[in-house]
């Protein structure tokens, strides 16, 4: 078999044109702001939480166009409401996949709106990063578009339970809303305080009553010596004001998220007084957490903020790592600003950018946690925060 | 950019036979159901169920139809002899009911997760692309044909008994109508047509979940009928697909007002529904398109 | 056993009291206007932010909390309804039922516009329960069951014996036979509205003690207060505080039986078996 002169040069043109047009390509993307977006619950169950995500977003956008950008180019956030609603959810994230061409959508908070719009954003290539705790999320066929920084909830589930065995419950008792989360949670738990010899019971509560006088009854017939709760804020504080008034004295356990600064702000402090609280959390000290809650400027932001913040850092660093602000783009590279092995441990996005441009491999540190992903999207191991409301203050009291 | 344009039709398509579905209710016979989400809950559970079971899809399409009658049934058997305002609370109720149903029962509906991974018919046959497009003709045709359904009923001897009911249900039964039998027929019809939309919208979506029939979409569904015309089954289709494209202009319109927080921005995009649907029903509430209610025919 | 239906039936009534003054509210409107006004929990939201305001902001204590909540909340029930809903009214009920419901989300988002999502406590004291005998009741929520009573009293005195009220029930009754005699239902809807309203902003304060307040806070418990209206008979005030106390009762006692999580079933199932076999309700209608 001889080779043409011809045929080859026509081979070699051929390979020049696709060249020139990916080329073009590029450049037309490359053009203007690089899109980000932001789909958080403004309205609805979410709206407690939203409106700091969406803080902890800019900020982080607001600190990188500050410093010039990335790849010679300004970030632009887009934010939209979910309406913690999943067909409002969906269609908020079309505008953002097909409109504004965002590269990566920050920050979903539902389980259910998560698990509507994953497929969007796996079909269409663009990156996902998520603080819905359903286990069910990142078992999606997501090719790697989706990363969450919530502990899934195994972890959690067991984390509870040597907690409330560690403050002597022998008798633990759930009080949670429905959540996708419930049963999964329920296992880990009760596997954990029956290993320890323990007992476990649980109720399932209706999170929009005003009050849950017969439900606490119920819980008190159990007589148990540790609570567990496993709701968000507005049902929390319900079921804690009723706690209260019960004179329930054992121990009460509850998740960061829920038992935070906005409800201590909005009961008398005798009602959530000793509680204590789990989250995930970086190490001690963590150069992070504290660079966040001094940026952000909110006392104890909660945790569904602090990861918001630690997602947009990856995102601008896969960005920057990758040379490439796309979806694929970020997905091929979270992992190497994430977990390089043998990176240098930087804290956000700035010195991360830095690190980069000097060529230096790095491992994101993150104010959530140290943010090491699975293949699967998952944190691989997280440390908890353990942390209890005296005098009225949210105190850590062990980082484990 | 298309694929936004086509995926905004297809749930236009939806609400548009939503609307359709409650226009026949509320403009036909009268009947306020403000349970509309939990007939579209059911249509879209049961389909979604079956074919996960092994069912095809038309076979799901017509369990979330027969499933909508079942729910439409079980509703009227306990409120027809009800006044309207009677049923809009009961209906209400029942939306709420069926919500919890789909939150609790994890063995049937697997619970807050809800179902993923629902069938999307030719979906790995025609591409990504294709599919939509695909999907696009079927839902525009779905609601086109309930449209001609619809039209055709309202001009038969039915359609004017059923008007007849809801003007003035003491003269109908003077008349000899049996106006209990006519409020259950259209209810039932009516749940059969939301069931269908929710199916439609389950293949579509892939995913089903408690969270997805908030009372909200009940009242865009109010919004879509109210600005098409009461009464009018073209101006319902009409308005199913005004009103989603008003959602999605009013979200992106939202994002161009200066110095306002996210949270404040959301609220101006709720204001401006809220502000629209009591525009409408102040300035134009017959709807852009009034009913017609045509003479009956002269008879020899 | 007998303890445990005798403590369910105790948080019943404490829970139903909860209930009764917003549907007290709601039945007020419907009982003249003749619609359902699903802006009720807007209203009851609003009550409770203004009063929220004058205790924190202000530093007030409970009457005047409950006061502000009254006087912000019908005010702005009737400037609302005066703007929204009172044009709609030519074109029958169930339009201005469904511009209600339109008004109310323009409400929710007027609130959360210019509070935010944050949730929002009262600076009051909260006291523990009481023990008697085998039954644990709280003092606050038996302060919340004297307040539904007293605001019974006083909307009834009001009904009966002043001349506006006198009025009221004659439009109930009848409009175009009050026309005659010369009372004018613009007015009396005015102040049906206003009456209405503020009862619900009352009702949004008494659940703010016992919760914490945001935008949501009238709409979470909407339900219930229709179905308390409706089991107790759509129009009537006694109707609504009896059927108020029944679906608290009811929701309580079925508790030993129905998983927690389908509480707000029960209301419904409640009242579909009401309907089915009293189809006026409890007290029957209009019997203002």
């Amino acid at each position: 078999m001889m080779r043409t002169p011809i045929s080859r040069r026509s081979t070699l043109l051929g390979t020049l044109a696709v060249g020139a047009t990916a080329l073009a390509r590029q450049a037309i993307a490359q053009e203007g702001p690089i899109r980000l977006g932001a789909l958080v619950p403004l309205t609805g169950a979410g709206g407690p939480y939203g409106p700091n995500m969406a803080k902890a977003a800019k900020l982080v956008v607001d600190q990188v166009n500050a410093a010039g950008g990335i790849l010679g180019r300004k970030l632009e956030l887009t934010v939209v409401d979910d309406q913690s609603n999943p067909d409002a959810g969906v269609r908020a994230a079309r505008q953002l996949i097909e409109v504004n061409k965002v590269a990566a959508i920050i920050g979903t908070w539902a389980s259910s709106v998560t698990t509507a719009v994953a497929p969007l954003c796996w079909e269409s290539k663009t990156f996902l990063t998520t603080t819905s705790g359903a286990d069910s999320i990142t078992l999606l066929p997501h090719d790697g578009y989706l990363i969450r920084t919530q502990p899934n909830t195994m972890l959690q589930g067991q984390k509870f339970g040597q907690f409330a065995l560690e403050k002597g419950g022998k008798k633990v008792f759930f009080l949670s809303p429905q959540t996708p989360f419930f049963q999964s949670e329920m296992d880990a738990i009760t596997k954990v305080v029956k290993a320890a010899g323990g007992d476990t019971a649980s109720l399932v509560y209706d999170d929009q009553k005003p009050s849950y006088r017969s439900e606490i009854d119920t819980m008190l017939r159990y007589a148990p010596d540790a609570l567990i709760l496993g709701g968000y804020t507005p049902d929390t504080i319900v079921v804690l004001k009723d706690l209260f008034r019960a004179g329930f004295k054992g121990a009460k356990i509850g998740f960061g998220y829920a038992i935070n600064q906005k409800l201590l702000d909005s009961v008398p402090a005798s009602v959530a007084e000793g509680c204590y609280t789990l989250a995930p959390s970086p190490a001690e000290g963590s150069a992070a957490y504290t660079g966040l809650v001094k940026a952000i400027g909110i006392a104890n932001p909660d945790p569904y903020t602090i990861q918001v913040y630690d997602q947009t850092n990856l995102v601008v660093l896969a960005m920057a790592q990758g040379g490439e602000a796309t979806g694929t783009g970020i997905r091929n590279n979270v992992r190497k600003v994430s977990q390089a092995p043998g990176g240098a441990v930087v804290v956000n996005a700035l010195d991360g950018l830095k690190a980069i441009a000097a060529k230096q491999a790095i491992a994101y540190d993150g104010a959530s946690g140290p943010c090491k992903f699975t293949d699967r999207g998952d944190i691989q191991d997280s440390k908890f925060r353990y942390e209890q409301v005296q005098g009225g203050k949210i105190t850590l009291l062990k980082i484990d | 950019m298309l694929s936004y344009a086509i995926a905004t039709l297809v749930s236009g398509g939806v609400y548009a036979i939503l609307a359709l579905s409650l226009n026949l209710a509320w403009g036909g016979a009268g009947m306020v159901n403000l349970g509309l989400g939990g007939f579209f809950a059911i249509g879209a559970y049961a389909s979604a169920i079956a074919t996960g079971a092994g069912a095809p899809f038309a076979a799901g399409l017509a369990i979330a139809v027969v499933a909508g009658v079942l729910a439409g049934l079980v509703v009227t058997f306990a409120t027809l002899r009800l006044r309207d305002d009677y049923l809009a609370i009961v209906t209400l109720g029942f939306g709420e009911v069926i919500r919890l149903v789909a939150l609790n029962e994890r063995w049937l509906t697997n619970g807050a997760d809800g179902l993923s991974g629902i069938r999307a018919p030719l979906k790995p046959e025609l591409g990504l692309f294709g599919f939509n497009l695909f999907y696009l003709g079927l839902t525009t045709l779905a609601a086109l044909v309930i449209l001609l359904g619809l039209q055709r009923l309202d001009r038969s001897p039915y359609g004017r008994a059923l008007r007849a009911v809801r003007e003035d249900p003491e003269l109908a039964r003077f008349a000899g109508k049996n106006v209990l039998r006519f409020k259950f027929e259209a209810f039932a019809l009516s749940a059969a047509i939301a069931g269908l939309a929710g199916a439609l919208y389950a293949h579509f979506q892939s995913y089903v979940s408690p969270d997805l029939f908030a009372p909200l979409i009940t009242i865009y569904i109010f919004l879509a009928v109210t600005a098409g015309g009461v009464g009018r089954p073209l101006g319902a289709l009409v308005g199913g697909y005004a009103v989603m494209a008003f959602l999605e202009a009013a979200r992106m319109a939202v994002g161009y007002l200066p110095g306002l927080e996210p949270v404040q921005l959301a609220s101006v995009q709720g204001m401006l529904t809220g502000l629209a649907l009591l525009l409408i029903l102040r300035l134009r509430p017959q709807g852009m398109l009034p009913e017609r209610i045509r003479p009956a025919p002269a008879t020899p | 056993m007998l303890a445990e239906i005798a403590q369910a039936l105790a948080n019943g009534l404490l829970s139903g009291a909860l209930i009764a003054v917003p549907a007290i509210g709601f039945t007020t409107i419907f009982a003249v206007l003749r619609f359902p006004d699903f802006a009720v929990a807007s209203y009851a939201t609003v009550g409770a932010f203004a009063g929220w305001w004058v205790n924190v902001r202000l530093g007030m204590g409970v009457v005047p909390i409950l006061i502000a909540a009254f006087i912000v909340a019908g005010l702005v029930g009737l400037v609302a309804e005066h703007i929204a809903l009172r044009p709609l009214r030519g074109y029958g009920a169930l339009t201005v039922a469904i511009g209600s419901i339109a008004l109310n989300l323009v409400l929710e988002n007027l609130i959360r516009f210019i509070f935010g999502n944050d949730l929002h406590g009262y600076d009051l004291p909260l006291e523990q329960d009481l023990n008697v005998g085998p039954i644990r009741v709280g003092p606050q929520q038996i302060q919340n069951l004297g307040l539904a009573a007293a605001v019974l009293v006083l909307v009834f005195l009001f009904l009966r014996y002043s001349r506006f009220g006198r009025a009221m029930r004659a439009v109930a009754d009848n409009a175009d036979l009050s026309r005659l005699k010369g009372i004018d239902p613009g007015r009396i809807a005015g102040l049906a509205v206003l009456l209405g309203a503020g009862l619900a902003g009352v009702g949004g304060v008494l659940l703010g003690f016992d919760t914490s307040i945001d935008p949501l806070t009238g709409y979470r418990v909407v339900l219930a207060v229709f179905a308390a209206a409706v089991l107790g008979g759509l129009g009537s005030i006694p109707g609504a505080v009896a059927g108020a106390l029944a679906l608290g009762v009811a929701e309580e006692l079925a508790l030993l039986v129905v998983p927690a999580t389908y509480r707000s079933a029960i209301g419904f199932a409640a009242i579909l078996l009401m309907l089915t076999f009293r189809p006026r309700g409890l007290l029957g209608e209009r019997s203002v």
